[in-house]
């Protein structure tokens, strides 16, 4: 198992941390349940919302870099023989991979500062949009990270 | 006014390909600038986030310095309406792979 391999294994695993953080957080700004709740459904999405800010920030920050340093392994080992198979959907879908994780990297000080304590009721849309935002990008970056590599893994 | 210049930057540098730095895997060295593919593909997605972060940290600290009068009113939905409408625009302009 190479370095790379390893890299990969820690930033899918940062990942499904960051996944469930910023779930939990979405769903509780955009269906949030009364407390105490008396179901799986409602205890998910009853959690208090700001506590997972700072968590969900340094995740995104520490799966972005590891994203980041195996990029290059990506570009040579496997976009390459992606490109080769014709697999054009795919390719394309992992193009907008970065650009969205790019997108989130931008949004997170304003992220950060909208969920300051105490949450201004004023900003609470936009507070509620912003965090849909990153759940949507962690939710398709973990997606098309994992179809791509199904197609080709790193040292296969 | 950081995540919003951010954005824009962000696909303008994409579009235009003005990247703050070069990254040449197959070799592991960085360039300056926008160089061309030597002994293997030139990456420039890392010097587009530079190009856009530079451009947004410049631009909050221009802002830091506004009097709080201004900047408050400003409508803080800016913050979200504009990086998801450059989200749609990386999905208009990457139409091509899905449409081959």
């Amino acid at each position: 198992m190479n370095t790379t391999t390893v890299l990969l294994i820690i930033h899918g695993l940062l990942a499904v941390a960051l996944l469930g953080a910023v779930t939990h957080q979405a769903m509780s700004v955009w269906v949030p349940a009364r407390k105490p709740a008396g179901s799986f459904t409602g205890r998910f999405r009853s959690v208090p919302g700001a506590g997972y800010t700072n968590a969900i920030i340094v995740l995104y920050l520490l799966t972005a870099i590891l994203g980041g340093i195996i990029y290059a392994e990506y570009r040579i080992e496997v976009r390459v023989v992606v490109e080769q198979l014709g697999l054009w959907k795919q390719n394309g879908a992992f193009e907008l991979k970065e650009h969205f994780a790019a997108v989130g990297l931008g949004i997170l000080p304003a992220y950060w500062y909208y969920w300051r304590q105490p949450l201004a009721a004023e900003h609470a849309r936009t507070r509620a949009v912003l965090t849909a935002m990153l759940a949507f990008i962690v939710w398709w970056n973990f997606l098309v990270g994992h179809i791509l590599n199904n197609i080709r893994g790193f040292g296969s | 006014m950081f995540a919003v210049v951010f954005a824009v930057v962000y696909v303008v540098a994409v579009e235009k390909n003005y990247a703050l730095f070069t990254y040449h895997p197959a070799v592991g060295e960085f360039g300056a600038g926008v160089q061309e593919a030597k002994d293997g593909p030139a990456m420039y997605w890392y010097g587009w986030m530079a190009t856009a972060g530079l451009a947004a940290f410049v631009a909050g600290l221009v802002a830091s310095f506004l009097p709080e009068g201004l900047t408050r009113r400003l409508w803080s939905g800016w913050t979200w309406v504009v990086p998801v409408g450059v989200m749609a625009a990386f999905g208009y302009l990457l139409r091509n792979f899905f449409l081959r």
